[in-house]
C-alpha cells in the first residue's frame, strides 16, 4: 500500500517535473504563427447549453473565414463540468488555449501563474467602458477581456401587478418604499404568490448596499472592507418582512429548487443579474418582465456597476499566443459577432460589438435597462478574492438561517464573519 | 462432496403438538387479511420507490414552464412529444444518435474488457500457487481503498504526457487491465466456491490452464460474469467524470456530458428536453438489465448441482 503511494506520487512528481521543465523550454516570443496553407489549431472551450454551441459554431465558422491561417477547435461542457475539467487540466498541464471564463475563477487561476497576461499580446480594448476592464485585472496584469456585461436589477411581473391593481414601479425608490411594494403585493395577492424574496440574502445585493454607504466590501489586500455592524444593519433591512406575504419562505425557495422562486410564478419581483431574464421568462411562461433599478436611499448613488458576465482568456502555456490573441479580440469587438449572440453571453461590452447588434423584444429590455442606468455606474470591483465562491454560498446560507428563524441577528452574523476570516486567512 | 461424520445422536421424543382450536374457515380468512395486507404493503413501497420514475416520464411529456417548480401535478394538459423531439435534434451540430453510440461503444468497450482480464485474473489468484500471491491479492485489494479522486491528476498527467487525452483509451484500458479491482474479487470469492476436483479431474485427463480456464473455469463461472457485466455496462454507462475529463470533442462525448448541456444555470434550461433524453437514456440500460438478470438466476440455481 505504501509502496504503491510512493510509488504513484514520485511518477506524478516525476511527470509533474516533466510538465514544468517543457513548459519552461517555450520561448516567450508570439509564439507558432500559422499560414493559409498550414493552419495552426487553437483550441477554444466554453461552458453553455445547446443554443449557444449553435452560436459559438457560428461564430467560430466566420472567424475561420476571414482567418485562414487559423483553425479554431471548439469544445463545451455545462459549467459545473466545465471547473471540474479546467482544474484536472491545469494541474496536468493541458489547458486549452483560449477559454470562456467567469469572474470568481479569474483570480484563482490568475494568481497560479495558469493564464496569460492579455497586455502582452494585441487585443483592441479602445471600444471598451473606462470602468469594466479593471474587473479582468489583478496587480497590473490583464488576464481577462469581458465579452458582455450584465447588471443588478429588479425584475417585475406586470401582469401579476394589473391583476392586482398594484402600480408598476418606476425605479426611483429606497428601501423603505420598495418593502412597502413588496407588502402591498403581498397582501393584496391573497396567498396566491409573494412580494418578492428576501434580498438582504444575495451576497451582491449586500455590496451593492455597501456601495451606496460608500464602504468597500473588500479591502486592497483581501481583507473584509465593511464590520459586523454593517452586516447586522444590512440583514436588518427585512427583518419587518419575513413571515409575512410580502417575502416568499425559506423553505418554499428551497422546494421550488433547481427553479427560482421568480421562474415558478410564486413571486411578483426579484433581485437579480440582469441576464436572467431569458431564463425567467421561460420557466415561468410570462409573457413579459420589466426590469427597474435596486432601490438606494441616496438617489445619486445607486452603487450600480457593470459585472462581466463572462471573459476571454488564454492558457499561459500557449504555443499559439498570436493566434489567440486574434481570436479573442474578434470575439469580443467584431460586429458580427454580437449579431450573432445578442444578449446570449450578456450585453456585448466592447461599443463597437454592441452599436453593429440589432436588439430586438427581450434583447432590448436588458440593453436599454443597462443604457438607462450608465449615469449610475461606477468602476466595478475588481475580481473577488480566492475562495469567493464559498464566501457567496455561506452568505446565502447564514441568511437564509436567520430567514428560517435558526439563527438570531447577532449569532448570523458571527457565524458569518468567522467562515469569512477562516478562508480569507487560509487563502492569505 | 464430504459428508458429515457426525454420530447422529438420539432425538430427544419430540412433545406432540398441544391441540389448538384451528377452523380451516377462519385461518383461511386470517390468511388472506394477511395476504391483502402484505400487497397493500408492497404495493405502497413499489409506488413510492417507483414515483421518481413516473415522475420523469410525465414530465418528459410536459412544457418546461410546467415541469419543476411550483408545479406539483403529475398530468398536464399540454401533452406533447416536443420534447423528445428538441432532445433528438442533438446539441450543437452533434445529432444524439452520435452520444448514444459513444455510450454504447464505451459501455461494451467495458463489459468485454472487464469480463476477460478480471476473469484471467481471478483464475490466476484463485487456482495458481505463484509466489507473492497473497502480497499480490492484497495490493489489489487495497486499490479498492484508493479513491478515485487521489488518482485522478496523477493518471491526468500520464495520459496528457501519452498523447491520450481525447481518446477512449483512458478510459477503457483500465477494463482491459483488470484496474477494476471490484471484480476481480467478486470473480475470485467466486471461483473459491467451485470445487478443486474439477481441475484436479480435467489436469489428469491432461488439460493445461488455458483448457481448464476455458472449458472448466468460464462455463461455470456464467452467473460471476453475468453480474459483473450488468454492473460493469451500468457504471460505464452512468459515467461522468471519466469522460468529462478525457474527452474533448463534443463529437465523442457519451450521453452523461449531453444530458447535463440541457441545462445552464447562467441562461435558460431546458429540463424538457433533458429529462426527455433521460427518459431515452434509461432504455438501454433497462433492456440489458431485463436480458441479463435472469441468466443471474438461471446461474444460481444450476450453482445447485453438484460436480
Amino acid at each position: 500500500m505504501i509502496d504503491r503511494r510512493k510509488f504513484l506520487g514520485t511518477v506524478a512528481l516525476g511527470t509533474a517535473s516533466a510538465a514544468f521543465l517543457a513548459a519552461c523550454g517555450q520561448s516567450s516570443t508570439a509564439g507558432q504563427t500559422g499560414s493559409a496553407e498550414n493552419p495552426v489549431t487553437i483550441n477554444y472551450t466554453w461552458w453553455g447549453n445547446d443554443d449557444r454551441a449553435e452560436r459559438t459554431r457560428k461564430a467560430i465558422a466566420l472567424f475561420e473565414s476571414k482567418n485562414p491561417d487559423i483553425k479554431v477547435n471548439g469544445n463545451f461542457t455545462d459549467f459545473a463540468g466545465y471547473w471540474q475539467k479546467r482544474a484536472t487540466e491545469a494541474a496536468g498541464g493541458g489547458l486549452p488555449d483560449v477559454m470562456q471564463w467567469d469572474l470568481s475563477y479569474l483570480r484563482d487561476y490568475g494568481q497560479r501563474n495558469q493564464l496569460l497576461d492579455l497586455s502582452t499580446v494585441k487585443i483592441n480594448t479602445d471600444a471598451f467602458d473606462k470602468s469594466l476592464l479593471p474587473s479582468g485585472q489583478i496587480r497590473g496584469k490583464t488576464y481577462g477581456i469581458p465579452t458582455s456585461t450584465n447588471a443588478f436589477a429588479v425584475y417585475y411581473d406586470p401582469a401579476k401587478l394589473q391583476s392586482l391593481g398594484v402600480a408598476e414601479p418606476d425605479g426611483q425608490w429606497t428601501y423603505k418604499e420598495f418593502n412597502a411594494f413588496m407588502t402591498e403585493v403581498g397582501q393584496k395577492s391573497n396567498n396566491v404568490f409573494y412580494g418578492g424574496t428576501d434580498y438582504t440574502g444575495v451576497w451582491w445585493m449586500f455590496n451593492i448596499w455597501l456601495r451606496q454607504n460608500n464602504i468597500q466590501a473588500f479591502t486592497d489586500d483581501g481583507k473584509l472592507g465593511f464590520t459586523k455592524d454593517d452586516l447586522k444593519k444590512w440583514w436588518n433591512t427585512t427583518a419587518e418582512l419575513r413571515g409575512t406575504p410580502a417575502l416568499v419562505p425559506e423553505e418554499r425557495v428551497t422546494q421550488l429548487a433547481p427553479k427560482s422562486a421568480m421562474g415558478s410564478n410564486v413571486t411578483a419581483s426579484e433581485v437579480t443579474w440582469d441576464n436572467f431574464m431569458a431564463g425567467y421568462l421561460g420557466d415561468s411562461g410570462a409573457k413579459e418582465m420589466k426590469l427597474v433599478p435596486v432601490p438606494s436611499d441616496d438617489p445619486d448613488n445607486l452603487g450600480l456597476f457593470l459585472k462581466p458576465s463572462m471573459l476571454m482568456v488564454a492558457s499561459a502555456k500557449t504555443k499559439y499566443k498570436d493566434a489567440a490573441a486574434r481570436f479573442i479580440d474578434f470575439m469580443v469587438n467584431d460586429p458580427e459577432v454580437g449579431q450573432i449572440f445578442k444578449t446570449s453571453r450578456g450585453v456585448p461590452a466592447s461599443k463597437t460589438q454592441r452599436d453593429g447588434t440589432t436588439f430586438e423584444g427581450t434583447d432590448k429590455l436588458v440593453v436599454d435597462y443597462e443604457k438607462s442606468i450608465e449615469k449610475y455606474l461606477k468602476d466595478a470591483p475588481e475580481p473577488p478574492i480566492v475562495g469567493f465562491g464559498t464566501l457567496e454560498a455561506s452568505f446565502k446560507r447564514v441568511s437564509s438561517d436567520l430567514n428560517y428563524g435558526k439563527l438570531t441577528l447577532d449569532g448570523a452574523a458571527d457565524a458569518w464573519f468567522k467562515e469569512a476570516e477562516d478562508l480569507i486567512k487560509q487563502n492569505a | 462432496m464430504t459428508t458429515m461424520a457426525t454420530p447422529t445422536q438420539p432425538q430427544p421424543t419430540k412433545p406432540a403438538p398441544a391441540p389448538v382450536y384451528n377452523p380451516k374457515s377462519e385461518s383461511g380468512t386470517a390468511k388472506r387479511i394477511k395476504s391483502t395486507i402484505f400487497h397493500i404493503v408492497a404495493l405502497a413501497l413499489v409506488a413510492m420507490v417507483l414515483y421518481p420514475a413516473l415522475w420523469m416520464i410525465a414530465s418528459s411529456f410536459k412544457p418546461n414552464s410546467e415541469i419543476g417548480g411550483a408545479n406539483t401535478s403529475l398530468w398536464s394538459n399540454n401533452f406533447s412529444f416536443d420534447n423528445f423531439a428538441t432532445a433528438m435534434e442533438g446539441i450543437g451540430g452533434v445529432s444524439t444518435l452520435t452520444f448514444f453510440t459513444n455510450s454504447l461503444i464505451l459501455a461494451v468497450g467495458a463489459v468485454v474488457g472487464t469480463v476477460l482480464s478480471a476473469s484471467i485474473s481471478a483464475y490466476a489468484f484463485a487456482r495458481i500457487n505463484f509466489p507473492g500471491r497473497g502480497l499480490f491479492f492484497g495490493m489489489m485489494i487495497a486499490t479498492l481503498l484508493l479513491p478515485f479522486h487521489v488518482v485522478i491528476i496523477p493518471q491526468y498527467i500520464v495520459f496528457q504526457q501519452l498523447g491520450l487525452v481525447d481518446t477512449y483509451v483512458p478510459l477503457l484500458i483500465g477494463k482491459f487491465l483488470a484496474a477494476d479491482a471490484f471484480f476481480v474479487f467478486l470473480m475470485v470469492q467466486f471461483m473459491r466456491g467451485l470445487p478443486a476436483e474439477l481441475d484436479e479431474a480435467a489436469r489428469i485427463d491432461g488439460a493445461g490452464h488455458v483448457r481448464i480456464f476455458g472449458s472448466i473455469m468460464l462455463p461455470l463461472m456464467k452467473p460471476a460474469l453475468i453480474s459483473t457485466s450488468i454492473f460493469s455496462f451500468i457504471w460505464s454507462w452512468n459515467d461522468f467524470l471519466g469522460p468529462l475529463l478525457y474527452l474533448n470533442t463534443p463529437e465523442k462525448y457519451p450521453l452523461p456530458l449531453a444530458l447535463r448541456l440541457f441545462v445552464d444555470q447562467t441562461q435558460s434550461s431546458d429540463y424538457g428536453a433533458m429529462i426527455a433524453m433521460s427518459v431515452l437514456a434509461l432504455l438501454p440500460v433497462l433492456v440489458f438489465f431485463l436480458v441479463f438478470q435472469r441468466y443471474i438466476v438461471e446461474g444460481v440455481s444450476t450453482q445447485g448441482l453438484k460436480g
